[in-house]
Order: structure tokens, then sequence, then C-alpha cells
């Protein structure tokens, strides 16, 4: 192989690594696109013998959020393997426990489970804050688009820009807010 | 791919030395008919050597013809190919019309074909013109200096606009024409 060829070797298979704010995020639904990088279903050369599955960073994993009452309903199962040993974990408790639980076992429940699946799983990493270790940030070259919009809180908008918003009507001055 | 094609040797679509492009060389260069003159078995191959062989061996002078009878042995033909190779093919109870198709097959083709599993059904020297597809194919020039984690490369930007958005745009394009016509 000439070196020329060697380097286009090099470039095509070249892992990206990506970065997912999970802030506001369904775990579930983004599970479906986080698994699409992490096996590499996203590129034109995809073939399940070759190795081109990409690294994804998921940051703010603390502040995902599931949809309905599902904090408080869904359950997560584990059984130790001994008599009387199945246990079932509230979501809002696994939450509680280790705040990167939920997203890693959506993404693991996203994937088919075949022999490759643990090894895919060793290319996610998530983290429940904003902050990665500078060695993992220095390798993000590319970030996953969220499925959902981030909704701001009116008391975390600028105090200038509430003033300038268009506004249909003033309400009276002796109007008593609720 | 299951599993009778694991031991298949595997190959692309080849032709020899640019084989036909300008000129043709038969890569068949011997053939050999192994007959019984007395089985029903060889009666395809039989009437094939009584009615077409010779008309064979003269349109194709390159190709070395034997045959060879034997005594109720099944019959058989054997082709050797310039590339070395040697295809062995049963003609028992096979009519005449068939042995002429399959004899037309050996004596075009390059190599025995079948034995191979093709990966792919076409084969170029020069598969791509704009080069092989690499990760930054088609990025967006603006992530090589953005700082990451960014909400502009975050944000979804598919989501139809919302209608407060749109009143938002409404007004501020409103307050534009204000100051066009004040002026």
């Amino acid at each position: 192989m000439s070196a020329a060829k060697r380097v286009q070797q090099w470039a095509t298979f070249a892992r990206t690594w990506h970065i997912f704010d999970c802030k506001w995020q369904d775990p579930y639904q983004s599970a479906n696109i986080i698994k699409k990088y992490l096996m590499g279903l996203h590129k034109p050369i995809y073939h399940p013998m070759n190795d081109c599955g990409d690294v994804v960073v998921c940051i703010n994993s603390r502040e995902i959020a599931l949809r309905g009452d599902d904090w408080r309903k869904r359950a997560y199962f584990h059984h130790t393997g001994y008599p009387g040993g199945a246990s079932w974990t509230l979501a809002w408790e696994l939450h509680n426990k280790d705040p990167t639980m939920i997203i890693k076992k959506a993404v693991y429940r996203a994937m088919k489970g075949n022999l490759q699946r643990r090894h895919t799983m060793e290319r996610l990493f998530i983290y429940p804050g904003e902050e990665i270790p500078e060695d993992i940030k220095q390798n993000v070259s590319n970030q996953i688009r969220q499925l959902r919009l981030v909704p701001q809180r009116l008391d975390h908008i600028p105090e200038e820009e509430v003033q300038q918003y268009p506004k249909v009507m003033e309400y009276p001055p002796d109007y008593v807010l609720k | 791919m299951s599993n009778k094609n694991l031991f298949f040797k595997s190959g692309f679509v080849r032709a020899p030395l640019q084989n036909g492009v300008g000129r043709y060389v038969c890569q068949l260069q011997r053939i050999v008919f192994k007959f019984c003159k007395s089985s029903g078995g060889s009666r395809g191959l039989r009437d094939y050597i009584e009615q077409d062989l010779v008309q064979f061996a003269e349109q194709n002078p390159s190709v070395v013809v034997y045959l060879k009878p034997r005594r109720h042995r099944s019959p058989v033909a054997v082709a050797e190919y310039l590339n070395g190779s040697r295809v062995w093919m049963n003609f028992n109870q096979k009519t005449h019309s068939e042995i002429l198709k399959w004899i037309e097959n050996l004596r075009t083709q390059q190599d025995d074909v079948a034995a191979t599993r093709l990966r792919k059904y076409q084969y170029t020297d020069h598969p791509s013109i704009q080069g092989p597809w690499t990760p930054f194919t088609f990025k967006d020039p603006e992530l090589n200096v953005a700082e990451l984690p960014n909400v502009k490369f975050g944000a979804n930007n598919r989501l139809p606009k919302t209608a407060t958005e749109e009143l938002r745009l409404l007004f501020e394009k409103q307050k534009l024409e204000d100051v066009k016509t004040a002026e």
C-alpha cells in the first residue's frame, strides 16, 4: 500500500468524537440517535463487519427529562441471582444514586443484543454535569444536535431582554397580579 | 453471506490484462472430451462430436481439442485455461443442445467463474473521482474553530418556528418599517 493510500485509509476510518448535551432531552429518544453515532450507522462506509463506530460524550445527564410521570412510575429491574434477589428501583431513585445510569441503560437497550454491544458501549462516555476531563474534551470535534428545544426559564433571561420583548398590552397600574 | 459460502473463494470481476479491450485472446487452451462409445449417458456428447466438433475446432484454431473414449464411464469435459486453471464438467445425461451451450460457456469464460463468489458485480480501477469519503467531507468548516459544546451546533435546527417567534419577527419587521417611514 502506497503512502497516499495509507493516509486515505486513516482518514476514512478515523474515529470522530461527538458531544451530546442531554439537557432536557428524552433519554429513550436520544438513545436512538446516540446509537447511530456509536455504531457508525451515520457513515456512508458503514458495514456491520468494519469497525467504524464513533465515540460519543454525553454531558448534563443529570438534567434529562422523562415523559409523563415516568420518574415515579418507571422501574428498573435487577436480580442478584439469589432467591428473593429481585429488586425494582424507580427511575427517580436510580437517578439519585447514579445520574448517568438512565441514559446508559437507554443506549444499551436501544442497541441489538449481540457480541458487539458491550464493546460499542465502551465508546460511550457519560458525565452528569458540564465538566469533562480535559483529555476527552480536546478530542471532541463534532456536536450531535438535540431532539428537543431546551426551554428557557423567565428568570434566567436577562432583565433588559424581558423589558424589550413586544407586548400586546400593558397591565393597568392598579391591576393586582395573582 | 451464508455458512456454505465461508470456504467459497471470493473475488472481483476481472479480465486478465484488459482482455477484449483492443484485442481478444481466447483464454481456453485445451479441452478434453471423455466419453463412452456405447452407454446412453454419453449420447448427447456423441451427438455433439458427430455434428459440431469439427466446426468448433475449425473456428477455434488456438484451442487444442482431445477426444478420449473410455468404456462405461460417464462423459465429462475438462477445460484448461491460460492462467493454468482447470475446469471439470460432467456431461452425463445432457442433451446435445445443453452440451452446445455449456461448451460455448467453457470457451468464452476465462477461469472457473462459477467457483468464485463475486463480492461485487462490477469492478473499476477508479472507484471515485472526488476521492473516498472521510468524516470531514461535507462538514461545516465553522466546526473547526468552534468551542464545543456550543448551543449553536447542539440545538435542534429542524423544528418549525414557534408562533411566539413568528410574532416577534413580525414585530421586528414592523419596527424597521416604522423607522423607514419616519425618515
